[in-house]
């Protein structure tokens, strides 16, 4: 897809991975066919030490995005203009091309719950969110990716759905969303929706990246670990939504049980061909 | 309050202490009730606060066992829920918990030991700054000596332990039979450091102690002689400290040398 002069997004960076401890030295050591790498941004906010030493040098050989997880946008709790300030800190010294986090909370009263709690999908909720990300944005001096998360519980007081309060935090706040493709497919599970239902309503011009992952399916629910080779099910989610949106930079999640690196470069080859795939055939109407 | 606010203190509370109130909140589904739902995050929240723990305390876990360490961590949250944006930072009172709270303040040898590598963890992600070099004290002339002071690098960690808590982290981490704890009445002094991104820990003798930390509190080289001549005699004293100054330099723990007060002299 075309991305003309007025449009919002940045041009595709092809196929990432997260930067993960334990493929540092293989990273620098082999150089890996990985377009980019997304970093988890709280990682970074250390003072010194291994860490910032192989983001540094990481960063010289790739592109790199920076995903947080403790911005908790949604919180009733005001904005921490410390950990913005830390954020911001570290983006200027990684230049990232783009700067995620959760549409979600992560607390009150002071408390961290370090989780990606959903939000009510209230008016009340859309409007508090949406004056949040504008003061984000300003403080950053650019715009904000928010992922939607998996999530467990239906608050009995929403009033809308997950995908109508997504598109609206968006284009309200003007904001970019970072779709997280396994998530919906979880939290679809989970409450019962269409998940295709769910892609085909995000605007296609606000989508500067995707997320894939794998999970754990325990019956009745399902829960989002990021311990597991992507499914079948979302794998043809994901051409579904290659066929809405065009490439969008797209980058496989794993934190837990992480396999050696060349597990996850054969995933992201698949992540590649499905990709190829998509694109080969015309959009279904 | 907000209608959202109160919503999310309910669902906390659910979180931290099972309240009740959050339970009419959520809907129930024939698949998984209400109760289940928010189980899910109740019991993630411990799993994921217990792994933080872990990982910062790898020699204190395996003294404690799974389920004793496990205790202790639910305990320990239920005493400091985390307030930090990074969840790197959340175990940073468990020695202070230890020492005071019973049973564990019953056995010294657990608070050292998470004093012991909390002190490590600090060392590994401290501020990076280049180690003075020998070439640059040596650059500092004879007569400007005794007015010298220094600043030790910001990876350096010192710890006065009763037990002994190094050695028993250790044979954890060379996955050897841990050594029988023991409690000196004299504590034994270790400092901890990074060098190359390594860390580095060691005992030191009282006098290199005592010099140590009086260089860390700015002290000259005159007045760390001085101090040292309670085990030194005056004729050895100074030679005796440059060459303490020596092996502190070549072990990187040293950062900035001011060459009189104020003047830095470092070269890096
Ligand atoms: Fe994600």
């Amino acid at each position: 897809m075309p991305h003309s002069e007025q449009s919002l997004l940045q041009a595709p960076l092809g196929f990432g991975l997260g930067l993960r401890i334990p493929h540092y030295e293989t990273i620098l050591q082999t150089r890996p066919a990985v377009d980019w790498f997304e970093v988890l941004s709280e990682n970074y906010m250390v003072p010194g030490g291994k860490p910032l030493y192989y983001l540094d040098r990481i960063r010289a050989l790739y592109p790199i995005v920076m995903h947080g997880v403790s911005l908790s946008i949604g919180s009733s709790d005001p904005l921490n203009r410390d950990y913005l300030k830390q954020l911001k800190a570290l983006a200027q010294r990684i230049e990232p091309r783009w700067i995620s986090d959760h549409l979600c909370w992560t607390g009150v009263e002071n408390v961290n719950l370090h989780d990606l709690m959903p939000l009510p999908y209230t008016e009340e909720a859309l409007r508090h969110v949406v004056a949040r990300v504008g003061e984000v944005q300003d403080i950053l001096g650019r715009r904000l990716l928010l992922e939607n998360v998996s999530s467990y519980i239906g608050y009995t007081q929403s009033e809308m759905s997950e995908w109508v309060f997504l598109r609206e935090v968006a284009q309200q706040a003007d904001c970019l969303i970072l779709l997280d493709i396994n998530n919906i497919y979880v939290s679809g599970f989970n409450h019962g929706f269409d998940p295709a239902e769910y892609i085909d309503a995000i605007p296609v011009n606000r989508v500067q990246q995707f997320h894939l992952a794998g999970h754990r399916n325990q019956g009745d629910y399902i829960i989002d670990t990021h311990d597991e080779p992507i499914i079948d099910p979302v794998w043809a989610l994901y051409a579904h939504a290659l066929r809405r949106f065009g490439p969008v930079s797209t980058m496989i999640e794993r934190d837990d049980n992480i396999p050696a690196l060349d597990e996850l470069l054969a995933e992201l080859d698949q992540a590649r061909h499905v990709a190829r795939q998509a694109h080969a055939q015309p959009a279904v109407a | 309050m907000s209608k959202l606010g109160a919503l999310q203190q309910a669902f906390q509370a659910y979180v931290l202490h099972a309240d009740d109130a959050m339970r009419q909140e959520v809907a129930s589904t024939p698949q998984a009730s209400a109760e289940i739902r928010l189980d899910i995050y109740a019991s993630a929240y411990r799993l994921r606060l217990i792994e933080a723990l872990q990982t910062e305390y790898t020699a204190l876990h395996a003294a404690l066992g799974d389920e004793a360490f496990e205790q202790l961590c639910m305990a320990y949250l239920d005493a400091h829920p985390s307030s930090y944006r990074n969840l790197r930072w959340f175990g940073g009172d468990l020695s202070v918990f230890l020492r005071t709270t019973p049973p564990y303040a019953d056995t010294p040898i657990l608070a050292e030991l998470a004093a012991f590598e909390w002190a490590m963890g600090l060392a590994f992600d401290a501020a990076d700054a280049p180690s003075l070099s020998l070439s640059e004290i040596a650059a500092v002339p004879g007569a400007a000596w005794p007015a010298m002071s220094f600043q030790a690098h910001p990876a350096v960690h010192r710890l006065d332990l009763h037990s002994n808590a190094p050695l028993l982290w250790k044979a954890v981490d060379a996955e050897d039979d841990p050594p029988p704890a023991t409690h000196a009445t004299h504590p034994i002094a270790w400092v901890v450091w990074r060098q190359d991104l390594r860390i580095f820990f060691r005992s030191m003798a009282v006098d290199e102690a005592w010099a140590f930390d009086a260089l860390r509190r700015g002290a000259t080289f005159a007045d760390i002689c001085a101090g040292l001549c309670e085990w030194i005699s005056e004729l050895q004293v100074a030679q005796h400290a440059a060459g303490l100054l020596k092996g502190w330099v070549e072990s990187g723990m040293l950062w900035r040398v001011y060459s009189e007060a104020g003047h830095d002299a470092s070269r890096h």
